[in-house]
């Protein structure tokens, strides 16, 4: 009786729950629904009815706005960015991290303490000396961007695997030494692999902040065109355009197509890069 | 096999510190150096080198009696607060009601999280249009609206009604991140402990506030950290919403402002002001840290 009683509670309580979550995600996917179906529509419709769907279709206002943010150049420059900035960040924290971990000397630990005591230190406390500096080496340009995105993506991925290699038992690289394996191969193809999880981590964590990142691409290429990343044609188009209020008919779809990569590759991969994220954060 | 490690150790971590001396360790240092100087960004005023523009803590005091300096930091401690508030209720409210459905959990998760993926810049020009006219033309505008409610119409055209749009925006962006940290931490508390509970006859308030709430707090200190951190540094929303109009600067947006308020551009202040801001941060989320710590208990 009893038993019957809490069961039928947990089914109330279930189905109440299910009520507050689908709120919850209509909440959150209206500002993308309206993104998308604005993105088919003129000015004057968009302000008339932003919730009609577009009437007559047209794929016009996508083509100006991919057109209006250069979308390929922009896309690949980005992808560049991001993909070449993240082998830097994983090849260099990867292997530091290995030798803090297994070389018992005083400078491991201390670096261990730098760089935890560096993920507290905000961007813009430092950006001014770093832009100046980089300035001086002739660097404020595309490579320049992928080493401060390496330094900046560096503490948090050398204590993620800082915090895993720990786990590693110390025996596979004695054996492989003994096998007479150099440095190099040891870690390329005894430690790396074994570490995928903790990279999977890290690539996901730094892809999703450095694809987005504005404040970084904006103060090292400011309007330098040929060079933009998505967000910086995203931030000029709409600068330019937008001197007499909002044009709609250019955010909508430009947005809508600078965000359509991460939302497909979401979409294929959602397992797997909501776990990722989470657990950089939980063990870091 | 010590040995073989010490021999490879300063060659194998050259990458890692070379990149972190160069990005963070050097502009870091040169930057507190600079905030005690007459730095204008090309050169320095009052002499040739940095030590011929010393000003001592002239810049500091320019700081702190700066209108705009303060109207920044009420400005994010306001944003902050509101944020804090709304990214932990919803947070952990989403990951206990996803603990009680059996069925679509995981749809609501991914969908919950999507806004984190996406930028905040892009996002932020998509709620201006919310704000400007879903909100207020359909939902909280009066006459042909759903409701009146004057604070939530308009919102980005005064100081606190855009502020806490921008703390909308971050809660709806942010909530699903910190879900997911609840739901990690949740999913660790063993489920016997329930069991002996509901033997002993625990109501569900009980088994909240003495099993639920004192082991979820690791999670707590977790979330309460990247929250706090990541609305202190809040950048692009800031942009995207108003980009500083209506005294809405954030601190973050003010030092990269401040340089072009003076002629010349004022580096030396701007970066006593970016020092001030990495002290704030750092000491508020080290206190947190440090005070959720211990209140943490082990299983």
């Amino acid at each position: 009786m009893k038993k019957a009683e809490s069961h039928k509670a947990a089914e109330n309580g279930s189905r109440a729950a299910h009520i507050v979550l689908t709120a919850a995600v209509i909440y959150t996917l209206l500002p993308l629904a309206l993104l998308f179906i604005n993105a088919f529509k003129p000015q004057s419709h968009i302000l008339q009815n932003p919730i009609a769907l577009p009437q007559p279709f047209t794929l016009a206002y996508i083509r100006d706005a991919a057109r209006a943010i250069s979308f390929a150049a922009s896309a690949g420059t980005t992808l560049m960015l991001t993909a070449v900035s993240i082998g830097l960040i994983v090849l260099t924290s990867s292997l530091c991290a290995w030798m803090m971990v297994r070389a018992k000397v005083r400078a491991a630990k201390i670096l261990f303490y730098a760089f935890t005591a560096a993920m507290l230190i905000p961007f813009q406390s430092l950006m001014y000396p770093l832009l100046s500096l980089f300035d001086r080496l002739g660097l404020k340009n595309l490579p320049g961007l992928v080493i401060m995105y390496g330094g900046f993506g560096l503490s948090m991925s050398v204590f993620l695997y800082h915090g895993f290699l720990g786990s590693i038992p110390l025996e596979i690289e004695e054996a492989a030494v003994i096998d007479g394996a150099g440095p190099g191969r040891l870690f390329f193809q005894v430690i790396f692999p074994l570490l995928s999880g903790t990279t999977a981590t890290v690539v996901m964590l730094n892809a999703v902040w450095i694809w987005n990142d504005y404040l970084l691409p904006f103060l090292v290429i400011g309007n330098r065109a040929g060079r933009r990343t998505l967000t910086l044609e995203l931030y000029f188009a709409r600068l330019t355009a937008g001197q007499y209020g909002n044009p709609w008919e250019l955010i909508f779809p430009a947005v809508a197509v600078s965000i359509l990569p991460i939302v497909a590759v979401f979409v294929f991969l959602q397992r797997w890069i909501v776990s990722g994220i989470t657990a950089g954060a939980v063990k870091g | 096999m010590q040995q073989y490690y010490r021999r490879y150790f300063w060659f194998l971590t050259a990458p890692a510190v070379l990149l972190f001396v160069l990005v963070i360790a050097l502009p870091f240092l040169t930057g507190v150096l600079y905030s005690f100087t007459a730095w204008r960004g090309t050169y320095f005023a009052g002499g040739k080198s940095v030590f011929e523009s010393f000003v001592g803590l002239e810049n500091y005091r320019a700081t702190l009696e700066s209108v705009d300096f303060r109207a920044a930091f009420t400005n994010s401690l306001f944003f902050t607060g509101i944020s804090l508030a709304a990214v932990l209720v919803s947070s952990l409210g989403f990951a206990l009601l996803i603990g009680m459905v059996r069925k679509a959990a995981g749809f609501y998760r991914a969908v919950l999280f999507l806004p984190n993926l996406l930028g905040g810049l892009a996002l932020g020009y998509i709620w201006s249009f919310l704000f400007e006219i879903v909100y207020t033309r359909y939902l909280f505008g009066g006459e042909g609206a759903l409701l009146n409610v004057p604070f939530f119409a308009n919102m980005l055209q005064s100081r606190w009604q855009a502020l806490t749009a921008m703390a909308i925006v971050t809660t709806w962006q942010m909530a699903g991140y910190m879900m997911m940290i609840f739901i990690t931490g949740l999913n660790n508390i063993p489920g016997s402990l329930y069991e002996a509970a509901d033997i002993d006859g625990c109501t569900a308030m009980q088994r909240f506030r003495h099993i639920t709430a004192p082991l979820l707090l690791p999670s707590f200190t977790i979330v309460l950290f990247l929250t706090l951190a990541n609305c202190f540094k809040m950048l692009d929303v800031n942009v995207a919403l108003t980009e500083g109009s209506f005294n809405t600067r954030l601190l973050a947006y003010q030092i990269l402002r401040v340089t072009r308020d003076f002629s010349p551009p004022d580096y030396g202040q701007a970066q006593a002001q970016a020092v001030i801001f990495f002290v704030l941060i750092a000491g508020v989320t080290l206190l947190q840290v440090s005070l959720t710590k211990r209140r943490e208990v082990a299983l």
